[in-house]
């Protein structure tokens, strides 16, 4: 390597000053060992070092130009236009290393191809994960495999946004502050987002084998039970049929979470307390999710007028003629107040 | 080299100047003639529009891998503004809906598009696609403006126009994006989003 370099580092004149380091090297014994620190980075390949010439030619011509300018502006302006220049040139500089700061930073963080592999499915195995996520597996010594996936868990929050969007529309919910759409995205994946982030760090504390997307991937194929529920009941309005749906297909899906993560967790009292916050919140998101955006009125009259009202009789919603007596204001309240507002009025 | 007994005087292999520029003048100069058709200025073409109309229309066609090729965004403006005026016959002003949730929808493909496929996709490619499909949905809402779809004709009607309208937009995108086997996959999100149009068609 000494003797190839010696007569490249002889014939590049414009790189002169970086191979004095090496020139002191071969005088210094002709020794063959070559010591890298100062040695110049891309003495290995010549189409660098033609980079670097072409570099510092340019380097030199923008020198030349800007010390042509800066000769005028000092004719022109004295000392005003030479210290013009030189601020000048501080901020291109600043402004071009932002530039560089900023565009490294965009390409590291804003780069969606990090999410890519977790999108490459094939329709059978979604259809078969979807399948799976009802069966709950039963086997707590080993742990249980979690498909690492995105495309299931994100279809299944949008298509739960869908049927939020068409029980709230069917039961004329009015949303003050805001809109329908927003709460039900905001709703869904709030609690996707959410509840896979807590009990994320929740098995951080409790030492469970498991990594954040496998979190969101089970949480989300969890989001299936739900999904069913829902299309069935918010056409059907039976409360027994709901609270019967509730149990079984919501404690289902729970149950094949649940089994998952006692699989992958040690000891009793973590178990129970991992196993415990994902069922308790599993389940009384089914039931917020039913009683919140449909037909609340129709259940609290139900109820309140007794057996003689058939169950799926329905009950007129806007009923502002009679809020005047009990001296409410009606912009003040929501349906859902003014209706209870009414219902209570009336016993 | 051939070597001929008389000089060739033809023009092999160089085209004929049928057209000669006037030189000292640009090639759309500054008279009013000279200028081109208005359409042709913006890009609006009446028979390519038509061609990717027919291909959405027809669900049974295969559609061409090229015909997406060009970024047309006159074709789903004229049918967003369709729909909206349908749904204004109805009673309902909310063209604000549909420009937020066409947008919104179409940003969202995109980027399940580019995850999912192994070239990328551009904006506009997604926008247009989504924009053309958007034909059967404007026979839906204008079936609401004279009957009421709360019924169980109603519900038919809507599921098979946004079966058809995911069918035609997953198949075009899969033929221009080359994911075979995946139709379903595509097809689903699309679903969703004409679903939520189809919400503001019937309620």
């Amino acid at each position: 390597m000494a003797t190839t370099a010696a007569p490249a580092g002889g014939s590049r004149n414009g790189a002169g000053p970086e191979w004095g380091g090496f020139e002191e090297n071969i005088q210094g014994g002709g020794s063959a060992v070559i010591d890298m620190e100062n040695m110049d980075d891309t003495s290995g390949s010549s189409f660098e070092d033609m980079g670097e010439l072409h570099q510092r030619l340019r380097e030199e011509e923008v020198d030349a130009d800007a010390a042509a300018a800066e000769e005028e502006d000092g004719e022109f302006l004295g000392m005003k236009g030479f210290k013009g220049q030189l601020s000048r040139q501080v901020a291109d500089q600043m402004w071009q290393a932002g530039k560089r700061q900023a565009s490294r930073a965009f390409s590291l963080y804003a780069n969606i191809d990090i999410l890519r592999p977790y999108f490459d499915v094939e329709p059978a195995q979604v259809r078969s994960r979807l399948l799976e996520s009802m069966i709950p597996i039963k086997m707590v010594n080993f742990p249980q495999k979690i498909a690492g996936e995105l495309y299931g868990p994100l279809m299944l929050v949008f298509t739960l946004v869908a049927i939020l969007l068409h029980g709230m529309k069917t039961s004329d919910t009015i949303i003050r502050e805001g809109t329908l759409m927003g709460t039900a995205i905001g709703t869904c994946f709030g609690y996707w987002l959410g509840v896979s982030s807590f009990i994320y760090f929740l098995a951080y504390l409790c030492n469970a084998q498991i990594t954040m997307l496998q979190m969101l991937a089970l949480l989300g194929y969890g989001l299936f039970g739900h999904c069913i529920v829902l299309f069935i009941t918010y056409n059907i309005h039976l409360h027994a049929l709901f609270y019967l749906f509730w149990l079984l297909v919501g404690g289902l899906s729970t149950l094949r979470m649940v089994a998952v993560l006692v699989s992958r967790t040690v000891g009793p009292t973590q178990r129970l307390l991992l196993c415990g916050t994902l069922a308790a919140l599993h389940m009384l998101f089914l039931l917020y999710l039913h009683f919140a955006y449909h037909k609340v009125v129709e259940g609290i009259l139900d109820t309140l007028e007794g057996p003689n009202v058939p169950p799926m009789q329905r009950v007129p919603r806007d009923i502002p003629a009679m809020l005047p007596a009990a001296r409410l204001p009606t912009t003040v309240l929501n349906t859902t107040a003014k209706a209870v507002a009414v219902a209570l009025q009336s016993h | 080299m051939m070597q001929s007994q008389q000089p060739y005087t033809g023009q092999i292999f160089q085209p004929t100047q049928a057209y000669t520029p006037v030189t000292s003048q640009p090639l759309y100069g500054n008279s009013f003639e000279d200028e081109p058709p208005l359409l042709e200025e913006l890009g609006i073409n009446f028979d390519h529009i038509w061609q990717k109309t027919l291909t959405v229309l027809h669900p049974l066609k295969v559609a061409d891998g090229s015909i997406m090729n060009e970024t047309d965004l006159a074709g789903p403006m004229v049918f967003c503004l369709a729909f909206g005026a349908t749904l204004l016959l109805a009673g309902k002003i909310q063209f604000g809906y549909v420009y937020g949730i066409s947008a919104i929808g179409c940003l969202g493909m995109f980027c399940l598009l580019n995850l999912m496929s192994m070239t990328g996709v551009s904006f506009g490619c997604v926008a247009s696609v989504l924009g053309y499909c958007l034909l059967p949905m404007i026979l839906l809402s204008s079936f609401a403006v004279i009957f009421s779809l709360q019924g169980m004709i109603g519900i038919i009607l809507t599921a098979g126009i946004i079966g058809w309208c995911s069918f035609s937009a997953s198949k075009i995108f899969i033929s221009a994006l080359a994911m075979e086997g995946q139709q379903l996959l595509v097809a689903y999100p699309c679903a969703l989003l004409y679903g939520v149009f189809a919400l503001i068609s019937v309620f």
